[in-house]
């Protein structure tokens, strides 16, 4: 792949292959970065001669509380949470500022955004009828692990991409070249990979529909299916894009991106953020289990 | 075996059987053998019946594991290499294990058996463990393949796992041990501490980490596990929880002390053909065994012939044990892959065991059992 000529189309343009499954042709040139990055040949490779994508990285966004233009915002309980609990403005990170809902899929989201404090605890599957996931400590699925506020880490060999988000230590695995399908659904979705010259392009579907892309309510159904382009525009920096492709809920494919900075700190490290024990009381004082209260006989 | 399997895996996907915890011999033990003769009595099966139904499955997986006695007096095979030079422990292994953790009195001298002994014993346990109570049967795992039996689990001729001390025993607790252990039975005197979330000290049932340690004994389900390897990191990532270390090997010092992860800190280096896994900083709450969040892990993982790593730990903790103690597991090699494991987004179990344990303690029954990790 070094040295290949690649050709950068411009616009992005998606072509359904033969299994309907949709891939993108975006091809920057060698040399070229996608439109409006500098012009950059990744200088650090790794021994198959890939780019090398190593390291921790973090978004510098504010995509988590909205992936659409947003002001500041205030926190859900500012009488005790103050500035702490309050919500940064930040710039839209989908292309055209604009998810192409279908129309009852609007209307829900303004639903989620209503309810996304709602806590939901229950033996059986109605506690997935929740607010946003985020709150209860769950897997943040794909993209949203990648523009939360925690770095994560990328680890990579030819075969096997490994990705470790500080975020609840969730977990993906990149099976480069693969083309297994997913074997059930779930919060991360099953990922396979490929390199499309300097681009990093993994295919993302099996999801399980549980997670949201946002603390606003924007989200998806189990037919999602994320196409992922991870282009490195310096040493320190990777262009991220994502394609949403979900016909239960959008009237179209639609993209998002920002780019991923590098930690490069001496001792930078992922420091576990196990929040599990941070929502028990949440989750489980209401229900009364958290605290031993035990029942009157009756 | 069966009952202590069922206790453990009350967080899993098989939640609703966190309830079925075993009550101490006593006041519960008549409700419960009545319960179980009920069910004996209204299952379509007798458990001649069921044990027959698995009989050709025991016996196959039974001659495929003992063509392979784990031997850790043979010599290592010739390693392998990554393509960076660094020995090769990249895949999926398994930690299972009917060997138990000390050294059962019958082999009190004996700490190694004859290959012959140790395929005896392995297959009684498997027999044991194969067999199948009509009582419980809804809830056996051998319905889902994932019986210990029927992992590639292999026979050992180490009769404990135990190494060190030389008596095959966990060391006694240091006098620190001793009275950190009284205060905790003082303090929880009285009160079942199954009865809130805030108070079980099972975080394997509560999803904050799987049941595979650090360090991992070989008891439970869900031991399967991935080491991947890069040039400067080895990931060691477990089925359970999908607990996953990052493990540096470029030398650096360890996290300053005020970091306390709950899969702790760890710094790995290769000694020859050995990985050599440090790992200190543990949780203050996570009491391993007893141990405190100072507790010092050694890990050893050495590849001794293609299907097999040689995987040993070393444990100290002075506020706990009077001498470090040193246990050695082979791991068997596994097909790949993991799936993803979301405990605590489905933790139906916790709920039930804490529903259970307040309904017990209303009604005056003793407390269940805890589960060991």
């Amino acid at each position: 792949m070094r040295g290949m000529r690649i050709r950068f189309t411009g616009a992005l343009m998606s072509v359904a292959v033969a299994s309907a499954t949709l891939w993108l042709t975006a091809t920057p040139i060698a040399g070229q970065a996608p439109a409006g990055f500098p012009a950059y040949k990744a200088a650090v490779r790794t021994a198959d001669g890939k780019p090398d994508l190593s390291g921790i990285w973090e978004a510098m966004t504010s995509a988590n509380w909205d992936i659409l233009a947003h002001s500041a915002q205030p926190g859900p309980h500012p009488q005790i949470m103050g500035a702490w609990g309050a919500g940064r403005g930040g710039q839209s990170i989908v292309e055209g500022n604009e998810i192409p809902y279908q129309p009852w899929a609007k209307a829900k989201q303004q639903e989620n955004l209503k309810n996304r404090m709602v806590v939901k605890v229950a033996a059986d599957p109605s506690r997935f009828d929740t607010g946003d996931r985020e709150l209860q400590c769950y897997r943040p699925g794909v993209p949203r692990a990648n523009y939360m506020p925690y770095p994560f880490q990328i680890f990579q060999t030819p075969e096997e991409i490994v990705m470790v988000y500080e975020y609840k230590g969730a977990l993906r695995s990149i099976y480069m070249n693969a083309t297994d399908e997913a074997p059930g659904d779930t919060w991360m979705g099953w990922s396979n990979g490929k390199w499309d010259g300097d681009t990093l392009v993994i295919d993302v579907n099996g999801f399980n529909g549980n997670t949201w892309l946002d603390r606003a309510g924007n989200f998806h159904s189990d037919a999602l299916h994320v196409v992922e382009r991870w282009t490195p525009i310096s040493p320190y920096h990777i262009r991220y894009e994502a394609t949403l492709d979900d016909p239960k809920v959008y009237t179209r494919p639609w993209k998002m991106s920002f780019p991923l900075y590098k930690h490069v700190e001496a001792n930078a490290q992922l420091v576990e953020f196990n929040c599990v024990p941070f929502v028990e009381e949440m989750m489980y004082d209401p229900i009364g289990l958290y605290r031993s209260q035990p029942r009157q006989a009756k | 075996m069966r009952t202590r399997t069922l206790v453990q895996c009350g967080a899993v996907t098989l939640g609703i059987i966190g309830v079925l915890t075993v009550a101490p011999a006593g006041v519960a033990a008549q409700t419960r053998a009545e319960i179980a003769d009920a069910a004996r009595k209204a299952s379509p099966r007798t458990a001649e019946e069921a044990a027959t139904f698995f009989e050709a499955e025991v016996a196959r997986k039974t001659a495929a594991a003992i063509a392979r006695v784990y031997d850790p007096t043979r010599p290592p095979t010739p390693v392998k290499k990554t393509p960076w030079g660094h020995p090769d422990l990249r895949g999926y292994w398994l930690s299972l294990s009917y060997t138990p953790l000390e050294r059962p009195a019958e082999f009190a001298d004996k700490a190694l058996l004859t290959p012959q002994e140790a395929i005896e014993f392995f297959k009684k346990a498997v027999v044991e463990d194969a067999a199948v109570d009509p009582a419980t049967v809804h809830y056996d795992w051998k319905e889902f393949g994932m019986d210990t039996w029927q992992s590639p689990v292999r026979p050992n001729r180490r009769s404990g796992l135990i190494i060190d001390p030389a008596n095959g025993k966990l060391p006694p607790l240091s006098p620190e041990g001793q009275r950190r252990r009284a205060a905790a039975q003082a303090a929880g005197k009285g009160v079942d501490p199954q009865t809130a979330v805030s108070t079980l000290n099972n975080f394997y049932t509560r999803c904050i980490t799987g049941n595979q340690g650090p360090p991992r004994l070989p008891f439970n389900h869900d031991s399967e596990s991935q080491i991947f390897q890069t040039p400067n990191y080895v990931l060691l990532i477990t089925q359970s929880n999908n607990d996953v270390r990052i493990i540096p090997l470029d030398g650096r010092p360890h996290v300053p002390q005020e970091v306390r992860p709950w899969l702790g800190d760890s710094r790995g280096r290769w000694e020859g053909n050995t990985l050599v896994v440090e790992t200190t900083n543990f949780h203050p709450d996570r009491l391993w065994r007893g141990a405190t969040g100072n507790m010092n892990l050694i890990e050893r993982f050495t590849r001794v012939d293609d299907n097999t790593i040689s995987y040993q730990i070393t444990v100290s903790d002075p506020a706990q044990w009077a001498q470090p103690w040193t246990a050695e597991i082979p791991w068997p090699r596994i097909e790949p892959p993991l799936f993803e494991f979301a405990c605590h987004e489905q933790n139906y179990g916790v709920i039930n065991v804490v529903t259970g344990a307040q309904i017990r303690a209303t009604e005056g029954k003793p407390a269940a059992r805890d589960g060991d990790n």
